[in-house]
């Protein structure tokens, strides 16, 4: 980045460093400074011209420790030249982000010239006064079906997507990056992907590729092999441009983080080189509250237009939800989209798991006037018979499905229907909400009316409820399935002909 | 008991036989009848399938051509836009290049000799009066003592204005 310290530096020149004491993995020691602050951003001139940059991470008396962006790999003591900018890291904000491909740092990876704005904001932010604050309202649309209808994400706030290894996460943050509309207002997405393999990055770029080229997509990749401190960066890179755009260009901004636990190891490697004590799984104590200072960038400000949403993305190691990252992050944001192993087993995708789902601000932005008037009745619906549906399977486990009753087996019917018509959908499929809530009417129908006590009885009557949906199926022999509709017809006319 | 007539015996089976051959006659016109029903509604079922194997061909032979009508048009538009960026920077590259140029002139220029007493002075309030100055070859100066250095060559001064003039660089390819 090459305009950071614009507004730092002087022009003639500022003093730099020449005496270093020692190059130690990530960390340069240089002797002799004055003047120098905790996190303040370093620009280091090598001896061939190169440039590296890196932060202070300690300072004591005139010695000062620099953690390098790009690791000291190669760096020869004796040539180098170490100028401190006298602040934290600025990046220069403003539309001139949108369709730009980026590394975790900010520098250009599309071949273009660097990222210019008219003006220049430190990427720590600075913390929202809470008064100032408007609560989220108002849905951001993401076209996969299972999501809008079940955990309706809302402008303003923090929905982290908790997944496992193996699982197709990224597909799905990538999907929802490509398709989420604020209801035709203007909308960006800033996609920060971090740790992510060199596939993935590209296949994020392929998938994004469109919304990019309509000039609504900011793109920040750190790939696997780049420097780990950089990816410490990359989420407070994209949270600072989205602040820009959302408050003062007033755009609806969604800041997409995946894999926010790649981003925690991060912090946790760059915390055990400052010597920290390390507190659960040897992540740094202070986890929690760097989550936070994250994830509480998002929101809504009083008297300003935009909103920034955020959507992290992490991965359960071995699946577990107590490990440290989850469970702090599950403190701090408001529900989760939890994708299950069992399902993605199934071939369904998304894999969503519906009955562990829970987006709290749901009611914020769906229902009457937001998104339709029967939005939360369904979804109240959906989850109390998938709810049955999970103990009459638990129960069939035991007793065996024939033993169950003719209302609990319509209820396993309800779930493989929810499962296979309401939830599964195309990976490139975006899923217009009227057709998701008609959809989940559909899939509710195949259970008798005496079941969906949550729907109002005008709706039920409006949508044809029967006390015996089955029946129903069979007469009108309508099914999804032709080729098994064949197969039940010419097995019934089998039974004739033998009768006759 | 006695052996009956050829004729009575025709007489007295005819009933049989007749009942007989009406049954034959009506299972064989069920029979045909099912057989033809079965083999309409086999050839119906038939015919059904082949049009739901035809649609779903030509959906998925729809799906794929528009997935690569999409590919296509992703890697024009994607190559269009490297070139749009990589004319900018380039661009851009040669603002630098020809900025710096400019820059070096100002050895040539007749109060050269103040601007290096300047930049001397500059660096002394940074270094104290100490600091060994060296004139650069190329153009300004550069201030060292031990551990420190400041540095104030001509590349080195055009370098840090570019940086500044920062978003006004757009106006290179600005509409």
């Amino acid at each position: 980045m090459s305009d950071d310290c614009r507004s730092a530096s002087s022009i003639w020149g500022d003093v730099e460093y020449t005496a270093i004491r020692e190059l130690r993995g990530p960390l340069a020691v240089v002797e002799g400074v004055t003047g120098v602050g905790w996190d303040e951003f370093v620009r280091i001139t090598l001896e061939s011209g190169e440039q590296r940059h890196g932060l202070v991470l300690e300072v004591d008396r005139g010695l000062a420790v620099v953690q390098v962006l790009e690791d000291t790999t190669g760096m020869d003591p004796r040539g180098i030249r170490v100028a401190f900018t006298g602040g934290p890291l600025r990046i220069p904000v403003g539309p001139g982000w949108l369709g730009r491909v980026c590394n975790g740092r900010g520098d250009p990876i599309d071949g273009g010239p660097p990222v210019f704005g008219h003006t220049s904001v430190a990427v720590g932010g600075s913390p929202i006064n809470p008064l100032r604050r408007e609560p989220p309202s108002e849905p951001v649309l993401t076209g996969v079906g299972a999501v809008d209808a079940l955990t309706t994400l809302v402008r303003g706030q923090k929905l982290p997507v908790f997944s496992t290894a193996g699982l197709p996460h990224l597909e799905l943050a990538a999907q929802i990056a490509a398709q989420s509309t604020a209801g035709g207002e203007s909308f960006s997405v800033v996609f920060a992907g971090m740790g992510l393999t060199h596939p993935d990055a590209s296949f994020v770029r392929d998938a994004l590729e469109e919304r990019s080229a309509a000039g609504e997509l900011v793109l920040l990749l750190n790939t696997a092999d780049d420097p780990v401190i950089e990816r410490i960066l990359t989420p407070r890179l994209a949270l600072t441009i989205a602040e820009e755009l959302a408050f003062t260009s007033g755009r609806h901004v969604l800041v997409v983080m995946s894999d926010m636990t790649s981003y925690a190891e991060a912090l946790r490697e760059v915390s055990a080189a400052r010597g920290e004590i390390p507190a659960r799984r040897a992540y740094p104590g202070y986890l929690y509250s760097d989550l936070a200072s994250l994830y509480e960038r998002c929101g809504r400000l009083r008297g300003r237009p935009g909103s920034v949403t955020v959507l992290p993305v992490l991965t359960m190691p071995a699946g577990d939800i107590t490990h440290p990252v989850p469970d702090l992050t599950g403190y701090i944001t408001e529900g989760q989209i939890v994708l299950s192993r069992e399902t993605h087993a199934l071939g369904v995708y998304p894999p969503v798991d519906a009955l562990s789902s829970l987006s709290r601000l749901m009611r914020k932005g769906a229902g009457p006037g937001r998104t339709r008037a029967d939005h939360l009745d369904i979804a109240a619906q959906l989850l109390a018979a998938l709810a049955r549906a999970r103990q009459v399977r638990e129960l069939a486990d035991l007793v065996g499905e024939a033993a169950l009753s003719p209302t609990d087996r319509r209820h396993l019917v309800f779930e493989e229907a929810f499962l296979r018509r309401f939830v599964d959908q195309r990976r490139d499929q975006s899923r217009p909400l009227d057709q998701t809530l008609e959809t989940a009417w559909q899939v509710l129908l195949t259970l008798p009316r005496s079941q969906l006590s949550m729907l109002p009885a005008a709706l039920l009557d409006a949508h044809g409820a029967r006390e015996d949906p089955g029946a129903e199926e069979e007469d009108s022999g309508e099914n999804s399935e032709r080729s098994m509709e064949y197969g039940e017809r010419s097995m019934e006319y089998d039974e004739r002909g033998a009768v006759e | 008991m006695r052996t009956p007539a050829p004729d009575e015996v025709e007489a007295a089976l005819e009933p049989v036989r007749t009942e007989l051959l009406r049954a034959a006659h009506a299972e064989t016109v069920a029979l045909l009848t099912r057989a033809d029903r079965e083999a309409a509604e086999l050839l119906d079922g038939a015919r059904a399938e082949a049009r739901t194997i035809l649609e779903e061909a030509r959906r998925e032979g729809e799906a794929q051509g528009a997935a690569a009508a999409r590919d296509v048009r992703a890697r024009a538009r994607r190559a269009a836009r490297a070139h749009e960026l990589t004319a900018r920077r380039e661009a851009y590259e040669e603002l630098r290049r020809r900025v710096t140029e400019r820059v070096r002139e100002l050895r040539n220029a007749p109060h050269y000799a103040s601007v290096l007493g300047r930049l001397t002075g500059h660096t002394r309030r940074l270094l104290g009066p100490d600091a060994e100055v060296i004139v650069h070859p190329e153009g300004g100066l550069v201030a060292r003592v031990p551990g420190r250095r400041v540095d104030c060559t001509l590349d080195a001064l055009a370098a840090r204005a570019l940086d500044r003039a920062g978003a006004e660089a757009e106006t290179l390819w600005a509409p």
